[in-house]
């Protein structure tokens, strides 16, 4: 049994935070991924999609082992495995082996977060300590989620991202791991009252819509306007800041249903925004982000609230949420990637067609024009199904300054075709997004008029 | 603050960024359309030699995608020839792309050669009776000759006859 310990509050909290940012952190490197292990947008999206299946489907069902197994025996176990499918994460060299190391990595996550859901109670303290420390934990997570996977990206690569984890989960298993060896199973299992399931379904839509809004952003930002995986993470962090400024302020105002309201609301208005942007400029996603950001803070800390009040035991309920935003996301990138794929390919086809009238029509002599063609038909096989940047095609410039100063302007045209045909081309997702998070606003409406489900 | 103020406060700020994205032209992006090749296009009163090759290029490349287009329902622009005649590898995946075979290719470079001919001719580009030397000419020339002159026109306004002349060793 765990006591109310230090260390062993810290470690539940870090754990929490740990498994909970997966998603944020490697994000940022999909992008990297596709280009290394040569596979498509679609095939990469799995590397999101198979993590958070799992953790949907087994999130429950290990809630309910933990009580037979021992909580603490459950959140070191669920660590270690964690940290070894993250070390085969970062030793995989094809799409396959990284994809079954997920899915291992994502079993041992929800083993530790939702054990560690049963355990933070008496570590902590008490119910609301626990409930804060969980609700932090989630937070800064996802804060720090974007900057970190950037940051590592960029400057190691997308390797070190589950790498770093490794030790990680294993600090934050050491502290447990006495409490695991005195661990002994309970003599009954509560299974406690059924779940909120208004509660868990707008978390799940809300979820969806999160889901796009982070991945759809990533990918318009390094894919479609070719910014370095820090530079996007720099500009995708405004998302999670504008919520952590906001959790404390929304925990002040109106009751829970009317918050989550409010806040679907708002992550449907920036989601919105997103796919509206009149220019391919990073200061016009600020705002949608501002917006997504309040409004996930609103939204979220109201319907765990309600998904968990009054319902025991905690791991259980904590269990059905997770499983509830993870199926979400899951739902999220099952329903948009097929979109957005589609869309990306008829853009990229007509920004192909329109750079290519701009060359043709370009004060450049004949041949020239045909071998700029020829390099940048180049370009556009080798980048396969993705945004290309033709940017290298037009290199070495001529010497002739006039050719010279031509070739340029040409490039520019090009390269703004490309980049309003990319942005144009996530339009119809984040639209799709915002209708996910407006649904939410049915079953928040049900369970404020008292409807049980 | 109450539920109420707090979800209209959320409606009223998403609604303004909508309000305000739409007003800059968030949703005004349509892709810069790209010409029909079977609509006639003008010749703009070439100047010079550079400028003559340059339309006739276009020209020959509208007329390529044009009879692509007639003879085999592909949806072929200007822009997607230009895109595929770079090197003998684009080429190929041009035809398996768009289910395009060798004789059908041939037939839109001469078709596209003609067309070039005729436009110059009516530009005042070229002389009757250098216009009509070259027809006969686009219609035997190897192919890859004929691509070569779609891709620099250049000599042929430079020296219109000694192109004939040179041709002459491929007429019938």
């Amino acid at each position: 049994m765990i006591a109310a310990w230090v260390p062993a509050r810290a470690a539940l909290t870090v754990a929490v935070g740990l498994v909970l940012a997966d998603s944020s952190v490697v994000v940022l490197a999909l992008p990297e991924i596709y280009r290394e292990l040569d596979v498509s947008v679609s095939a990469v999206t799995w590397v999101l999609i198979a993590f958070n299946l799992v953790l949907a489907l087994l999130a429950v069902p290990v809630a309910l082992a933990s009580g037979r197994a021992g909580a603490a025996r459950m959140t070191v176990g669920g660590l270690i495995l964690f940290a070894a499918a993250s070390l085969l994460c970062g030793l995989a060299s094809g799409i396959g082996l990284l994809l079954a190391a997920r899915c291992a990595q994502a079993a041992g996550g929800a083993a530790a977060v939702c054990a560690a859901l049963e355990l933070l109670p008496r570590a902590a303290g008490s119910e609301a300590r626990a409930a804060r420390d969980w609700a932090a934990a989630g937070a800064i997570g996802a804060a720090l989620g974007p900057g970190v996977g950037g940051l590592l990206t960029e400057l190691v690569s997308w390797q070190s991202i589950f790498l770093v984890q490794v030790p990680i989960a294993l600090a934050v298993a050491t502290p447990l791991a006495p409490a695991a060896l005195r661990d002994r199973p309970a003599a009954a299992v509560a299974t406690g009252l059924r779940p909120h399931f208004a509660a868990n379904g707008a978390l799940a839509l809300l979820s969806a819509a999160l889901a796009a809004a982070l991945f759809l952003l990533v990918l318009l930002l390094i894919e479609g306007w070719r910014l370095s995986p820090i530079a996007a993470a720099a500009a995708v962090t405004v998302l999670p800041i504008a919520s952590l400024v906001a959790t404390p302020l929304s925990r002040r105002a109106a009751a829970p249903p009317a918050r989550a309201a409010a806040g679907a609301i708002a992550v449907a208005g920036g989601l919105a925004g997103l796919a509206l942007l009149p220019e391919a400029a990073v200061a016009y996603t600020f705002g949608p982000q501002i917006l997504i950001g309040a409004g996930l803070a609103l939204t979220l800390a109201a319907l765990i609230e309600a998904a968990l009040a009054g319902r025991s035991a905690q791991a259980i309920h904590g269990g059905w949420t997770i499983a509830s935003r993870s199926a979400g996301v899951v739902a999220g990138l099952v329903v948009l990637t097929p979109i957005f794929t589609a869309d990306l390919a008829a853009e990229r086809d007509d920004a192909e067609q329109a750079g290519t009238a701009a060359l043709l029509d370009s004060q450049l002599p004949p041949s020239t024009k045909l071998e700029l063609a020829a390099r940048i038909a180049d370009r556009i096989e080798e980048e396969g199904d993705k945004v290309p940047a033709v940017g290298p095609a037009f290199e070495p410039l001529p010497e002739d300054p006039e050719q010279r100063a031509a070739t340029i302007d040409l490039r520019t045209t090009i390269e703004d075709e490309i980049d309003r045909a990319a942005t144009h081309a996530f339009s119809r997702s984040f639209l799709v997004s915002a209708l996910f998070a407006l649904a939410a606003l049915v079953p928040i409406a049900l369970s404020r008029r008292g409807i049980q489900l | 603050m109450s539920g109420r103020t707090l979800i209209a406060v959320s409606a009223a700020a998403s609604a303004l960024v909508v309000v305000v994205y739409l007003a800059l032209g968030g949703a005004g992006y349509e892709p810069t359309p790209v010409a029909d090749p079977c609509e006639p296009r003008a010749w703009t009163a070439p100047e010079g030699v550079e400028e003559t090759a340059q339309q006739f290029t276009l020209s020959a490349l509208d007329g390529a995608a044009c009879e692509l287009r007639e003879t085999t329902g592909a949806d072929v622009t200007r822009e997607t020839l230009a895109l595929a005649l770079g090197t003998a590898e684009s080429r190929e995946q041009f035809a398996e792309d768009f289910g395009i075979d060798d004789a059908e290719f041939e037939a839109a470079v001469r078709a596209g050669l003609a067309r070039a001919i005729d436009d110059a001719e009516a530009a005042g580009a070229l002389d009757g009776t250098v216009a009509d030397g070259l027809r006969v000419a686009a219609e035997h020339v190897p192919v890859d000759e004929a691509i070569a002159l779609i891709v620099d026109a250049r000599q042929l306004f430079e020296d219109a006859q000694g192109i004939l002349e040179a041709l002459g060793g491929v007429l019938p």
